[in-house]
């Protein structure tokens, strides 16, 4: 069966009904995306008629002399039943209702949304929304995102899709990753608001299935159908990494029953469960989400648990050390060629165990030797590369290019960590203007390390190669 | 699996919820899970006969609608040796439980002592039949030392919720106890899983608590089943 969203990306004609001649309106910013963006043939509708961007605005969806594949409907609340209505008659099955104003306020909005429901059934329409940003592909140019380009900015074409039930957290989102490297991230993104029709499992079943989506990120705060979402993520997991989170964490404790069980049965502590099982690395906070773009957007995944640590400070690489075994990993013993070199080449007082401590009196080629050892090392999975930037000998340039180097070879995973002010922010954007994984803390970047290896375990669990999980085909 | 639903549909047209205990057990071997011997005896006579049958020491359950949490009541006597003890024992009930509807008493091979493991079900509002397992025994919520499945689960999926226990190396035998046996205890788990997945209309919740794992096995000694 094919998935119900591959009909919405998949459209060859679309409409824009409530498509507004007011600049940044909703229904001028979606009026204005599809007609410049969309490939296939765009109808605008406005019940005033005339002109917008050089197409006509049909005085209704009725009048168009053309098969519809898929809609927009961007009108006030109190107007969207009649404008589903009309689509319904017009023969469009998938629409997308933005608006907002429907379950989410109460009594009234509910009445409205019911309504919605009556016309979709009677219709056979497909629905997302209502109260939602809608669909975004910047490879297919669809964007229903009513916010201009001015303030929400777009991320291009790359390998991660999202879903979320907050628009407003899809919004932040999606503009984060547009200012996030070369803000080439983003295959399909959808905001299914208040899930009427489409929702979450509608929507991991298309993420899954679809070809160019390599990597999926959720938002959720409840399930609709979360039985078989559980079961679906168990297949896709296998195929390619799904993250997010689920907030609303204390939403329901455990209620009072006759049993041990029931008394137990806290809604989170079964959420978490359930996602540990179906294989979704779950994460808490919102800055985690980045971090997971960019490490398995970016590098490959890890064959074990083993990490290499390489610092110019004591104090960073303990941290990091620590944030090793919080996150469940080790640190590698290198082999003893590797070892031999470390101890041959490097002064005595360096530190050549794990961590490598290159010291304050580290150079740019003290840190390549040190990085280069450990990453040919085959005791060693992934590595940690920590600089202060604040030592005398060192060469920033030189370092950023040691570090890009090793970090392009994308054999291993390799995250940095640069700590300090404006020359360990200047390397991080470096790092980052080539999508290269870095961050500010020691302990942020181990993490990131974490969930990648967490993920490997995983599929070790089901028998599946980490090394077939790719992100670019 | 046959006789499952005779017996949940009489227990509704009761108007109960709680199934008895002998009745749970009766629906455990159903599902080809092994229980410690028992009967459910209604004199004096019967229990003794029981127990030298069983062989001691045996334990006593008072069965009865009105007293669900029978160790509250003191309704459950443990280790008895001989059949004075069972005489004795079943006099004292008949006393003190003189004004409730009691279906009979349980008499029960007594199982060693060995490591105390719960398994549990749950009807939860977003997913449906859930399965627990975990450290089992008196302080399982204060515990809470106990991961979730979905109902049915499979073997592969138990094993692994097996091994996600904080508690587990005690399953691998911890300072002179004996090892669980992890197939048999995943096969446990299927099973029950398919007992709240199979009778999802009728049971709304279910303790197998505490199951016991010593040296001759693993055994359901106490289990609980609600009805919808």
């Amino acid at each position: 069966m094919k998935a119900r969203l591959e009909k919405f990306f998949n459209a060859k004609t679309f409409c824009v009904v409530g498509a507004s001649t007011t600049p940044n309106k909703p229904g001028n910013v979606v009026a204005y995306n599809f007609v410049n963006f969309f490939p296939g043939k765009t109808y605008l509708v406005n019940p005033k008629g005339g002109e917008l961007y050089n197409n006509k605005l049909y005085k209704s969806v009725l009048e168009i002399d053309d098969s519809i594949d898929a809609a927009c409907i961007i009108v006030p609340a109190r107007y969207a039943p009649l404008a589903l209505q009309e689509c319904g008659k017009k023969g469009i099955k998938n629409i997308i209702v933005t608006t907002g104003g429907f379950s989410e306020i109460g009594d009234e909005g509910i009445k409205l949304q019911q309504q919605m429901l009556d016309i979709m059934k009677e219709f056979e329409i497909t629905v997302i929304g209502p109260n939602c940003l809608g669909l975004y592909s910047p490879a297919l140019g669809y964007d229903t995102m009513f916010l201009p380009d001015s303030k929400l900015k777009r991320p291009t074409n790359g390998p991660v899709s999202i879903f979320t039930q907050s628009g407003a957290f899809g919004a932040a989102f999606i503009d984060q990753l547009s200012r996030l490297g070369s803000g080439k991230w983003v295959s399909k993104f959808i905001s299914y608001g208040n899930a009427s029709d489409i929702n979450e499992t509608d929507s991991l079943e298309y993420v899954g299935q679809d070809p160019d989506t390599k990597m999926i990120i959720i938002y959720l705060e409840d399930f609709k159908n979360g039985r078989e979402f559980m079961q679906k993520a168990r297949e896709i997991s296998l195929k390619k990494p799904i993250m997010g989170i689920k907030a609303n964490r204390t939403e329901t404790g455990a209620k009072a029953g006759a049993s041990h069980t029931a008394a137990l049965s806290a809604n989170d502590v079964i959420v978490d469960d359930l996602l540990n099982d179906a294989g979704i690395i779950r994460v808490i906070t919102w800055d985690q989400l980045e971090d997971c773009v960019l490490v398995f957007g970016t590098q490959p995944l890890p064959l074990g648990n083993n990490v290499a640590i390489v610092t110019d400070g004591g104090g960073a690489g303990v941290m990091a050390s620590d944030m090793v075994s919080d996150c469940g990993l080790t640190l590698a013993k290198f082999s003893a060629e590797v070892q031999k070199k470390l101890d041959d080449t490097f002064p005595s007082f360096y530190s050549t165990g794990n961590p490598i401590d290159i010291t304050g009196s580290a150079t740019a080629e003290d840190y390549r030797i040190a990085l280069e050892s450990v990453y040919d090392d085959p005791n060693v999975d992934s590595i940690v590369n920590i600089c202060i930037p604040v030592i005398p000998d060192l060469d920033i340039e030189e370092y950023i290019k040691i570090t890009k180097e090793l970090a392009k070879r994308k054999e291993k995973p390799f995250v940095t960590a640069l700590v300090g002010g404006e020359e360990a922010d200047y390397a991080t954007a470096e790092l980052l203007k080539d999508d290269l994984p870095a961050f500010e803390s020691p302990g942020r970047a181990v993490r990131a390390l974490g969930m990648l290896t967490e993920y490997t375990k995983y599929l070790q669990k089901h028998s599946v190669d980490p090394k077939s999980i790719k992100m670019e085909d | 699996m046959s006789g499952i639903k005779e017996i949940l549909t009489i227990i509704q047209s009761e108007q109960r919820k709680a199934v008895l205990e002998h009745e749970a057990k009766m629906i455990l071997r159903k599902m080809g899970i092994i229980v410690p011997p028992s009967t459910l005896v209604k004199t004096k006579e019967e229990a003794i006969e029981a127990a030298a049958k069983f062989g001691y020491p045996v334990v006593m359950k008072l069965m009865s609608v009105e007293v669900i949490h029978k160790t509250d009541y003191d309704a459950v006597v443990l280790n008895l040796r001989s059949e004075e003890e069972v005489k004795s024992t079943f006099d004292d009930f008949m006393n003190r439980f003189s004004s409730v509807d009691v279906a009979g008493v349980l008499v029960e091979k007594m199982v060693g002592k060995g490591l105390e493991l719960i398994i549990g079900t749950n009807t939860d509002p977003t997913f449906g039949p859930v399965i627990l397992f975990g450290v089992g025994g008196v302080m399982v919520e204060a515990i809470k030392d106990v991961v979730f499945r979905l109902c049915p689960t499979t073997q592969p999926q138990a094993l692994q919720a097996i091994e996600e226990i904080k508690a587990r190396v005690l399953l691998d035998g911890f300072r002179g106890t004996p090892k669980v046996n992890k197939e048999e205890l995943s096969n446990l788990i299927v099973k029950l899983s398919e007992l709240a997945w199979e009778y999802k209309e009728y049971i709304a919740e279910m303790d197998i608590n505490p199951i016991i794992a010593n040296e001759d096995g693993l055994f359901p000694v106490d289990a609980r089943i609600i009805l919808k």
